[in-house]
Order: structure tokens, then sequence, then C-alpha cells
């Protein structure tokens, strides 16, 4: 039998904290659909996912209904398609996405991800093709999403392929931009991308994954920070000790234990029903545009008056850490990019201190350092810079590189918007206002090109 | 040796199962099962024994006046243990329903009349009151679910009869709850 605690808490996390599972994502190889011919090429991959994903949503739907517990999107990704689709130009690479799109409306998905290349030590022909047809498949398109990895602590920073992916999100930005320029809300620039991300708009299944896996991204931000009102309003332990931040540590370890499970759980029945194995769970903070989803309030839960207080970075890495810690125990397998997301536009709390000039650029920059993922739709000016952007992608790899973890850039220069205007993206993509850019010209230091070389691997002070 | 079902229930106070469990072991019973609770002050225990007695009445008898040499205060009844309990056979399901709102007469009942209708059996039944607000009701029903019964159906059934009496009504799967709050495999 239950206990009332247990019946109380787990409903509470439902209703009250936004208890989900972020993303199921079903990840399909496509080596063995490659073809010399596109016809033939972009039939085989039509084939392969409606083979896979025809019941994904279905199956995803009645798996969250048996428990309660909703599972907000599913998703398909793919191998990186300049790969898979090396031989085709860049035409060729617009008509695979666009085949990509209606295969993933076909199985009723939200997004899918892999319209991706792997150029961190140099293009091959088909990374280029992909990277010239961005600009047309993402404006062509309603659900892919596109991953360019440009740097690893292996490899070093490819600062061509850095140069190249400032001006592609310009064009990009252009040519959605009578929708806000949200093409590049699908487009991300990545260190050290992981392989098997269910989260979009990175996710894509690396070349050593299985040919299909089920990969889940929890969330919860808002039961972490319900769980951390409810200790700092108790005030002290069970002991009567106060309650410090080592305490609130520990509070966010359970919480992330018990959030991290039920995607497990759900996560494994829902690939034993489809007969998919399982792959990873994600433990990621992803927030929602919704109030009391979001990863900038707890910061505030935490004391600080809002994200981007002085303290904000401790308070991040303590988090980060802690979420990982929790969810590590309660999963098989975790991977993907695990830590805690601080997307601008999708999380209200940190839009506001934006917004409000609390929160700069450089100190998003600085918080990266000890958390996943990095710049996340951050709406610049559209007027900024091909050069700005690739400085700005280049201090992000450079984090990333340096500190043998995945970072990434997910900019908007926002069409025809300029410093404190508003762009609104809709849905969970959110809305944000432009904020400036990092003053200073580096147009000679990107116009240098080549490859910052790998950091050395031992002296690691 | 002939199986029983013993239940004794009456005011709690320390020592009441070392005397129950005096009483059966004087009678010559061998205890197969046993569950005990204590609600608002009232001792309610059952027991399936096996006993040397080929009849519930005298077994009664003797466990009456062994209460009532040890001046304890409490009422027992005694049947023949049942053979076959429900549900043998049958592939069902584990789910919790829980049913909150403003306090009234009648929830129970109106409840537990849709999983009557469906076949399902409730295995435990708690009322938890005041959590989220004077007044406020919480009922949680562990229910075994057949594999036959349409869950769809169950669900908008449920909801329906909350609906009318202003509760909200939650049907989740039991694993889920484990899952979430203790460390074992699902």
């Amino acid at each position: 039998m239950l206990s009332e605690r247990e019946v109380i808490s787990t409903l509470n996390m439902l209703r009250n904290e936004h208890l989900d599972v972020r993303t199921v994502t079903l990840g399909v190889s496509l080596f063995d659909c490659v073809s010399h011919d596109l016809d033939l090429f972009t039939a085989n991959v039509r084939a392969k996912i409606r083979r896979y994903a025809a019941q994904l949503v279905t199956v995803c739907n009645e798996v969250g209904d048996k428990y309660g517990i909703p599972v907000v999107n599913k998703r398909i990704s793919v191998s990186p398609v300049a790969v898979v689709g090396a031989p085709f130009g860049p035409a060729g690479m617009v008509t695979i996405g666009k085949s990509l799109d209606e295969a993933a409306k076909e199985c009723g998905v939200d997004f899918l991800g892999g319209f991706s290349a792997l150029v961190e030590k140099g293009f091959a022909k088909g990374d280029r093709a992909l990277i010239d047809a961005l600009p047309q498949a993402l404006a062509e398109t309603d659900r892919i999403c596109s991953s360019i990895n440009v740097a690893s602590s292996r490899s070093g920073i490819n600062m061509d392929a850095v140069a190249l992916m400032g001006e592609q999100i310009l064009k990009v930005a252009r040519a959605t931009a009578d929708r806000g320029g949200i093409g590049c809300a699908k487009l991300v620039v990545f260190a050290n991308i992981p392989q098997d991300i269910p989260f979009m708009a990175g996710a894509y299944l690396g070349v050593g994954e299985p040919d299909v896996v089920i990969n889940v991204g929890v969330s919860g931000p808002g039961v972490v920070k319900k769980a951390l009102e409810r200790a700092r309003e108790a005030g002290h332990n069970a002991d009567g000790t106060p309650m410090t931040l080592l305490d609130m540590a520990e509070v966010i370890k359970r919480t992330a234990y018990k959030v991290t499970r039920v995607g497990e759980m759900i996560g494994s029945e829902v690939a034993g029903r489809l007969g998919i194995p399982f792959g990873v769970c994600d433990l990621s903070l992803a927030p929602t545009p919704a109030v009391g989803d979001s990863v900038g309030e707890i910061f505030q839960t935490l004391g600080l008056s809002s994200i981007g207080a002085p303290g904000s970075t401790a308070v991040l890495a303590m988090l980060n850490d802690a979420v990982k810690k929790g969810g590590a125990f309660a999963s098989s397998s975790v991977g993907g990019l695990s830590g805690a997301f601080i997307p601008v536009s999708e999380d209200s709390s940190i839009e506001a201190a934006a917004t409000s000039g609390l929160l700069s650029l450089e100190k998003l920059e600085a918080l990266t350092s000890v958390c996943s993922v990095g710049l996340d739709m951050i709406a610049i000016p559209g007027d900024t810079s091909a050069a700005t952007i690739a400085g700005m992608i280049a201090d992000e790899m450079a984090i990333g590189m340096i500190n043998h973890k995945t970072t990434a850039v997910r900019l908007i220069p926002a069409p025809g918007k300029r410093v404190g205007e508003e762009v609104v993206f809709g849905g969970l993509l959110g809305r944000a206002a432009v904020i400036p850019v990092p003053k200073g010209d580096s147009s000679v230091f990107i116009g240098l090109g080549g490859r910052i070389p790998a950091p050395i691997h031992s002296l690691k002070n | 040796m002939p199986k029983y079902t013993a239940s004794f229930l009456g005011r709690d106070c320390p020592g009441v199962v070392a005397t129950i469990g005096h009483i059966l072991e004087e009678a010559g019973c061998n205890i197969e099962e046993v569950t005990q609770t204590i609600l608002s002050g009232e001792f309610a225990a059952i027991f399936v024994v096996a006993a040397p007695l080929a009849d519930a009445d005298a077994l009664r008898a003797r466990f009456c006046a062994g209460l009532a040499q040890a001046q304890v205060d409490l009422s027992v009844l005694v049947r023949p243990a049942i053979e076959g309990q429900w549900g043998v056979g049958l592939h069902y399901e584990p789910f919790v329903v829980t049913a909150d709102g403003a306090d009234r007469p009648g929830l129970i009942a109106s409840m537990s009349r849709v999983f009557a209708r469906h076949g399902v059996n409730i295995e435990s039944l708690k009322a938890i009151l005041g959590e989220g607000g004077a007044h406020h009701a919480l009922f949680a029903f562990e229910v075994m679910v057949p594999d036959s019964v349409d869950l769809g159906r169950l669900r908008r059934e449920l909801a329906c009869e909350a609906q009318n009496h202003g509760l909200r009504v939650s049907v989740q799967h039991r694993d889920i709850f484990e899952a979430v709050h203790r460390v074992n495999s699902f």
C-alpha cells in the first residue's frame, strides 16, 4: 500500500509543479537508406521513418495516460544528413529537408532533428552542401531542426566553419524574416555535440548509435523549484539544524531522482511497446515559457534577486551538479546534454532578467561554463554583423573545447529589430526582447580562418 | 486443520496485540495471514488462522472467553475462511484513483459505484482530510483493473461522476508512485 505522503507528493508534482516527460525522441539511422539517386534516397528515408515512427505518437499518448504523466513532445532524430546525403548538392539537401519535414508531419511529431553536419576538423562535400542549403531548407520547412558541430576538445575549433555559420545564421534569419527569424530557433552551432541528444534543436543520431533507439528527455524545473520552496519555508532540517546550501543541494538531488525515474519508466515502456531498444535518459532542466516551469525562478528561490545577480554562476553550478547526481542514480543510462538549460526566450524569468538588463550576454556566457548547452534562444539586433556573431560563437566554442563539455549557440538576429524591441516565436519557443551584443570588432580575427588547435589534455589548470 | 477468518475490533491500547496473540496461541491456532490498522483510536485486525476446532462459533466463544478473562473489550467475528479469493485467474493491473474536493457525504459511494459497475476491485481506500485546506478531502483508491476493462471508458465515467460532485479525479498506474518514491526496480 502507498503512504499518504507518496500519493499527495506525486499528485502535487503532476498538478502544480509541471511534472512531465519533456520529450520521447525516436532515433532512426538513415545509413541503410543511402543512394546515389535523390528520389530513391528520399523514398527510402520516408519508408524507414514511417515504418518505425508510425505508432510513436499513439504509444507515447497511451503510456502517458497510463501513468498520468504527459509526454509533451514526440520527436525524431536521424543520422546527420550531411553524411547520408553526401553525394548531393545544396538543392538536393533542400529536397531532403522537405522530404524529412513531410515525414515528420505524416508521423505527427513536432520536430525532426538531424539536418546536421559535423565539421570540427574540416568540411566534406556533403557538409558544405548542407550548410549552404540551410537558409532555404529552414525557410521552406516547418519541423526540421539543424545542428552544426564546429568544435571539439579532440579536434579544436574549425574557425572557417565558425565564420561561415556567422554568415549563415544571418541568411537564415533573413530567409525567415516574415516569422521573426524563426529559422534561427531551429539552428544550433555546437562544440562537443553528444550523439544521443533527445532535445531539439540539437537532436541527431550519431554514427555510433543503434539502427533505431528511443531516447528520453526529462525536465522538471517546476518540481525542483517547489521542493526548494518547501525546504526554505521549513527553514530547518528534520533534526532542527538550520538549512544551508548543502541541504538545498540534497533537495535538488532527491527531486532530480524522482523526475528522472518518471522519464526512465515511461521511456522504457514506450521502447518496449514499439519493440525498439531504450537508449538514454537526458537529465536536463528544460524550462517552458509557463510561469512555474522556469529555471530562472530557481535562482530566486535560492535567494538571488534574479538570475544575473552576483552568485548566479555559483547557483547554476550547484544546480547543474545536483541534478546530475540525483538523475544518474535514477537512470540506467544517462546521456544527451544532461544539465540545466538557460534558453532566454523559452524561460519567462530569464527573459525578464535579460529584458530588464539584469542579465547580459556576457553573464550568460559565464553561466554556460557551468551548465549544459550555451547561448540559447537569444534575440540580438537584426543588423548584427556576421563577424560579431562568429566571434560570439568562437568564444562559446572555446569554453566547450577547453572544459571538455558541450556548449552551443542558438542566436536569433531578429530581422529589422533593434535593442529593446520584442520578437515573438510562440509556443514553447516563447518570446524575447532584443538584447545588445558585446561591443568591439572581431572581423579581422574571424577573417584569419583556419583552425584553433585542440587543447593539451594534461596540465589541467 | 480448517481455516478461519477472525476479526477483532475495539479501542486501541498497548498490549492488545499481545492479548490476542496469547488467546490464539492458547486455542492452538496457527496464524497464516494478518493485517492490522488503527483509525481514530480504534484497533482493527483480521487474522486468517488454521485452528483445531471444527466450528467457527466454538472458536469465537473461545476467543471471547479469553478476552473477557484478560479484561480487553474487543468485538470478535469468526467465519470459515473463503477459498478462492477475487482475481484468481484474472489478469489485472494496479491503478491509483484519487478524487479530491470539498468534503461532503456520498463521495465514496458514488465513486465506488463506478468501480463496481466495471468489475474493478478496491484493494485499499484512504480518506485524507484537511490536506489542501479545511473541509477538503482527498480519497485515494488503490484498485485492481482487469485487462478486460475499457480503461478509457472507466476514466470517462469516473471523471463524469467526479464532476457531478465537484471533485478532481486522477487515474494513474500504481507503478509511477513507487518509481518516484522508492528505490526499487520497475
